[in-house]
């Protein structure tokens, strides 16, 4: 152990700096200045983010219980963007809530732990960091979605959220018992090598992937969602539904590629029912949804159903193909949240159906939204029919035909309610239409680069070969 | 001697953590967690996992169990009774509960005990206490250093959803409204 092997925790490092900066900031800021903060943290994150850019070195720390290699920096570097554009996406609610104010430098500093938990989960190599990553992004998280203390409901999606992901974690605890019972370690590369699929192990193994499913929100792990989604701040719901959601399903990829790869005939078949059910009913749900944040709870739970496919179609491909969906949702989703967040500030309003003519007053930002729900629903000139099209690829390249049948059925009911949505923006006509909406500078410039990135990704070819490259070294 | 104890601390284990739940007041609850608690910290002792049960006892028996009831005290009437679930819903948490119970029973009934796998060696204190602050493999300092973050975290949460609106900005609010 020396101070290089430290310095592959780089991200984790800047980000714990981050965090204590915050916290001493905060102390130092009178009550009337903490709007600064908003400013202090949006420039930090963005540095913090520019510096993940920088060439890092791989390796593993602590007795291999830290690895940081290729494909979990790239992760985390992804997140890092997400969650940038989610700090810019928030400045305006933390500002103009006058119950918040005091509470600024909260935000942040919970956003960021959040983080550092995800981080550390991505590179663990060992259940026991696995498990405390995961805990330190979801109770934080729970924190934030109790935000608001005005409202009942955030108070409820807190509770709800803090009550179901304990008792999530004690499954998955109860879990990594019997996985250590079978196997007699907890580092991946041992579980590995001694893991032999007894019973024991098994039954294991399922209580792991259900407190991981739980997080992702899968099937039949997935009723705390919609209620959760709709009552925390928006910026919160998208923070949940993207950041939270994307590092869990990366490390549930990695554990299954490395740690059960022995079992992935037993897993494959796992999660060939769970992505059926998660689509099916994640889609048939979002068709009955009137609040723009259940809709989207819904419509992330379908999209994580697709991602399964992804996984089903087995490292290399299947990894690579995950992580440049996982890019391309992240900005379709925040962009969708983004303009609901807008909307929400300036009207009040959360119904699809208050978006009727939202084209005649706010014309940009209905584009951006379509683009958006575009992505969502994989229509060619945008990014999000890449993604789809190489899901496909992957899961079809294995003989999962019948799975990619079903998918694109499912596929053709989400394309119904994302132009529902569309629909109500462009062709019908209301009195009551929203009012043109001056979003801050943060925000446009936000939205400015989910829709860049949503036209480009798709077009940018190199960027898959890189992502593949990444994938496939790791 | 040893087995007849070991079973009767479970039996007791189970009666109380069945009673913890079912039970209809709040304290009582608390304090049936408790001879829950306690039991499991007596089943470590003869285990011979003293550090468990010596943390068993001052962290949860101590600490956590106090802390419950301190905040029960604080926020709750004591009288107050919880409402008797619907019946049907208790019958089907019941059938699932059991079912889960069957389910494990049956997986350990043929599970080798961890002793058995080659390599174990039982946890001296002073192992235990180096192995929590050695960087190397089978050292815990990163997930323990990494725990005061999540401890940290949790507390700013609890903070946040818990202090109060500041009173000069309600006030200053309050103002504009008047004006």
């Amino acid at each position: 152990m020396s101070w290089d092997q430290l310095l592959f925790m780089r991200h984790e490092i800047i980000l714990i700096i981050l965090m204590l900066v915050m916290i001493i900031a905060n102390l130092l800021t009178k009550d009337e200045n903490k709007e600064k903060l908003i400013h202090l943290a949006s420039i930090l994150f963005f540095a913090n983010l520019i510096a993940g850019f920088l060439p890092a070195r791989y390796g593993s720390a602590f007795g291999s219980m830290f690895v940081a290699n290729q494909s979990g920096i790239m992760m985390k570097n992804i997140l890092n963007i997400a969650t940038f554009i989610v700090i810019l996406q928030s400045g305006e609610w933390l500002k103009k809530e006058i119950e918040n104010k005091p509470r600024i430098a909260d935000f942040f500093i919970l956003i960021l732990a959040s983080l550092i938990g995800m981080f550390f989960m991505i590179s663990s190599g060992h259940f026991l960091m696995l498990f405390i990553g995961l805990e330190l992004a979801t109770i934080p998280v729970a924190a934030l979605a109790a935000f608001e203390q005005g409202k009942r409901k955030s108070a409820e999606a807190g509770v709800k959220l803090i009550l179901l992901s304990t008792f999530s974690a004690a499954i998955m605890l109860f879990g990594l018992g019997m996985i250590y019972g079978s196997t007699g370690s907890m580092y991946f590369n041992e579980v590995l090598t001694n893991f032999n699929g007894s019973a024991l192990g098994m039954l294991g193994f399922v209580f792991f992937f259900s407190g991981l499913a739980f997080k992702i929100s899968i099937v039949p792990f997935h009723l705390w969602t919609a209620d959760v989604y709709e009552g925390a701040p928006v910026n919160v719901t998208s923070y949940l539904s993207v950041v939270s959601k994307a590092a869990a399903l990366y490390i549930l990829m990695v554990v299954f590629y490395t740690v059960f790869i022995n079992i992935s005939a037993s897993w494959t078949e796992i999660l060939y029912i769970v992505s059926i059910l998660t689509m099916t009913l994640g889609n048939l749900f979002a068709i009955r949804q009137k609040n723009i944040k259940r809709f989207m709870a819904f419509s992330s739970i379908a999209q994580a159903g697709f991602i399964l496919l992804g996984i089903i179609g087995g490292a290399g491909m299947g990894m690579t193909v995950v992580m440049y969906f996982i890019l391309i949702y992240v900005f379709s989703n925040l962009a969708v949240f983004g303009i609901a967040t807008s909307v929400y500030r300036h009207s009040g309003k959360e119904k699809i159906r208050d978006l009727d003519g939202f084209y005649q007053t706010n014309p940009r930002l209905s584009l951006i939204m379509m683009l958006a729900l575009f992505s969502l629903a994989g229509i060619p000139p945008v990014a999000g029919f890449f993604g789809k099209f190489f899901l496909f690829t992957a899961a079809a390249s294995k003989g999962y035909f019948w799975l990619v049948l079903i998918a694109v059925l499912n596929a053709t009911i989400y394309l119904y309610y994302y132009l529902m949505v569309v629909k109500a923006m462009f062709i019908n006509q209301s009195d009551e239409a929203i009012d043109t909406i001056q979003s801050d500078f943060p925000m446009r410039l936000s939205l400015a680069l989910c829709a860049i990135a949503l036209i480009a990704i798709g077009f940018i070819g190199p960027l898959y070969e890189w992502i593949n490259n990444v994938a496939t070294a790791f | 001697m040893e087995q007849i104890i070991t079973y009767i601390l479970l039996a007791l284990m189970l009666i109380f953590s069945v009673m913890t739940v079912t039970s209809g007041r709040i304290l009582r609850s608390a304090v049936y967690l408790l001879t829950v608690l306690v039991a499991t910290a007596a089943i470590y002792f003869i285990m011979q996992y003293q550090f468990l049960a010596a943390v068993q006892i001052t962290l949860y028996a101590g600490g956590i169990v106090v802390l419950i009831i301190f905040s029960i005290l604080l926020t709750h009437h004591i009288e107050h009774r919880m409402e008797n679930p619907v019946f049907w819903k208790a019958m089907i948490s019941a059938l699932a509960a059991l079912g889960a119970v069957a389910m494990i029973a049956w997986v350990l009934k043929d599970a080798q005990s961890i002793q058995n796998v080659a390599g174990f060696i039982p946890p001296k204190m002073e192992d235990i206490g180096m192995a929590l602050l050695s960087y190397g493999k089978q050292g815990y300092v990163l997930p323990f250093e990494v725990i005061s973050v999540l401890l940290l975290a949790a507390m700013i949460g609890a903070i946040a959803v818990a202090k109060p609106a500041l009173l000069q900005f309600k006030n200053k609010n309050f103002k504009q409204d008047d004006q």
